[in-house]
């Protein structure tokens, strides 16, 4: 077996393109499930029956099947409805569905990870439900929500290699349309698992800064932890 | 929109032989990939750095990489270096390898879970290290590790749905195969999304329930 350079000289426009359609989709997808999740996530803390169990079903019907499948029935179920969508506006609505379970859960936790006592503080005081969460939850569930946000995050970026498979031109496509020109598999798959290394790196890096400077000093020294990927797909 | 279940409903024996093959298929690689995270939960405490250095990478970069390019690498790039292994293999090698890196940590926090006090105590009494572990560490670390362990077996049951791109044929397979023969595929990937969920949930209750009877254990 030889590693043979000049293949990636040749074909790197293909993964650059590819990389970026990977960031474009994850960036998408995030912002979406963020919004989707953070509805869902209150939805499953409100008090209201109506309100709270339609986001659990959706919540588990999501964690307990596998990204493929949703995406597969995204695909489909959309041309049902005479809705014609190309395939990467259909992969970036099944990856924000997915991140939104998964972010759901993030902030739910990251809620009730805060002492009840502050919450019935703040109620004692007169403060609404919705200024608690604002002035009283929001600032101080932060410690735990970003790492564990970082975490969704890198799972939805490697989930998002599968979206390839509903023929979404991303990098995962890249390594199909480089193996297709040169046979070269090894040479293929070894640049696009190092983009998505140094992407999911990257991505862990930076949250730990953020991660470390909105804690502040209350933060313990754990300089190396961001080399320590945590996410985990499916 | 009208729905037709008829079509899945008569595929119905197909799918569920296929969710045998989907669970034999991640029971196996639970298994094997808890062999890998012993392995390399060892490796990682070695005297040597570079070893350790080494275990580091390995887990980063499964970490870091999607477990769909794991998967093509083994499939595609053994058979160059000489190694033809059939494709279920090759995926339950990926998934394997991949979990491996996961069970680590797994592993690592039960472990750290019981306190260093206990090995002391066990060291003053006289007892050598091999019925420390026997007697002290593995029956309360195996207690700990077995709840995110289930949770790990539900992780790779979904993954994997990603060997039918190998042809393993599998749950995930199986309706691909049904749907070019009877175009349905709304009906049919519904009918699978439902196989999953029923044997994701089942084994998410049976973590929870482990959880549980762990933590009435410690009280």
């Amino acid at each position: 077996m030889r590693f043979d350079l000049s293949v990636i000289a040749e074909t790197w426009p293909i993964f650059v393109r590819g990389l970026g359609f990977t960031i474009l989709c994850c960036v998408l997808a995030l912002v979406l499930g963020l919004i989707l999740g953070t509805i869902v996530a209150l939805a499953r803390l409100s008090h209201r029956g109506w309100l709270q169990w339609p986001a659990a079903v959706y919540v588990e019907v999501i964690r307990d099947t596998p990204f493929l499948v949703q995406a597969f029935l995204i695909y489909f179920l959309l041309p049902r409805y005479h809705i014609r969508l190309p395939a990467t506006t259909a992969g970036i609505i099944a990856l924000a569905l997915y991140g939104a379970a998964a972010f759901a859960e993030s902030i739910r936790g990251a809620v009730l990870s805060v002492a009840r006592g502050q919450a019935e503080a703040a109620r004692a005081v007169g403060m609404s439900h919705l200024l608690t969460m604002r002035r009283i939850i929001r600032p101080q569930m932060m410690t735990y929500l970003i790492p564990s946000l970082t975490n969704q995050f890198i799972g939805l970026v490697k989930e998002s290699s599968v979206l390839s498979i509903i023929t979404v031109p991303e990098l995962t496509m890249a390594s199909s349309l480089v193996l297709g020109r040169t046979f070269a598999a090894v040479e293929a798959y070894s640049v696009v698992a190092a983009l998505y290394w140094g992407l999911t790196l990257a991505i862990s890096v930076g949250m730990g800064a953020l991660e470390r400077r909105m804690a502040g000093p209350l933060q313990s020294g754990r300089a190396w932890a961001p080399l320590l990927i945590e996410g985990r797909e499916s | 929109m009208n729905l037709d279940f008829r079509y899945a409903l008569q595929a119905l024996p197909l799918l569920l032989q296929g969710a045998l093959v989907t669970l034999e298929t991640s029971l196996l690689a639970v298994v094997l990939g808890i062999a890998v995270g012993i392995a390399l939960t060892l490796l990682g405490q070695a005297p040597i750095r570079p070893v350790r250095w080494a275990c580091q990478l390995y887990i980063s970069v499964m970490r870091g990489t999607p477990l769909f390019i794991q998967i093509l690498m083994v499939y595609y790039v053994l058979p160059g270096v000489g190694l033809d292994i059939p494709r279920f293999v090759a995926g339950v090698v990926a998934l394997s390898l991949n979990s491996g890196a996961y069970v680590t940590e797994i592993l690592r926090g039960g472990l750290s879970m019981i306190p260093r006090g206990q090995v002391d105590a066990g060291r003053s009494v006289g007892m050598p290290r091999a019925l420390i572990w026997r007697h002290v560490l593995l029956p309360q670390t195996i207690a700990l590790v077995l709840p995110p362990l289930t949770v790990e077996f539900t992780s790779l049951l979904k993954a994997s749905a990603l060997l039918s791109v190998i042809a393993v044929i599998e749950l995930t397979r199986t309706a691909q195969q049904i749907i070019a023969a009877t175009f349905r595929p709304v009906e049919l990937w519904l009918a699978t999304g439902a196989l999953y969920f029923v044997m994701c949930s089942a084994l998410g209750g049976t973590a929870r329930w482990l959880e549980r009877r762990a933590a009435v254990h410690r009280a």
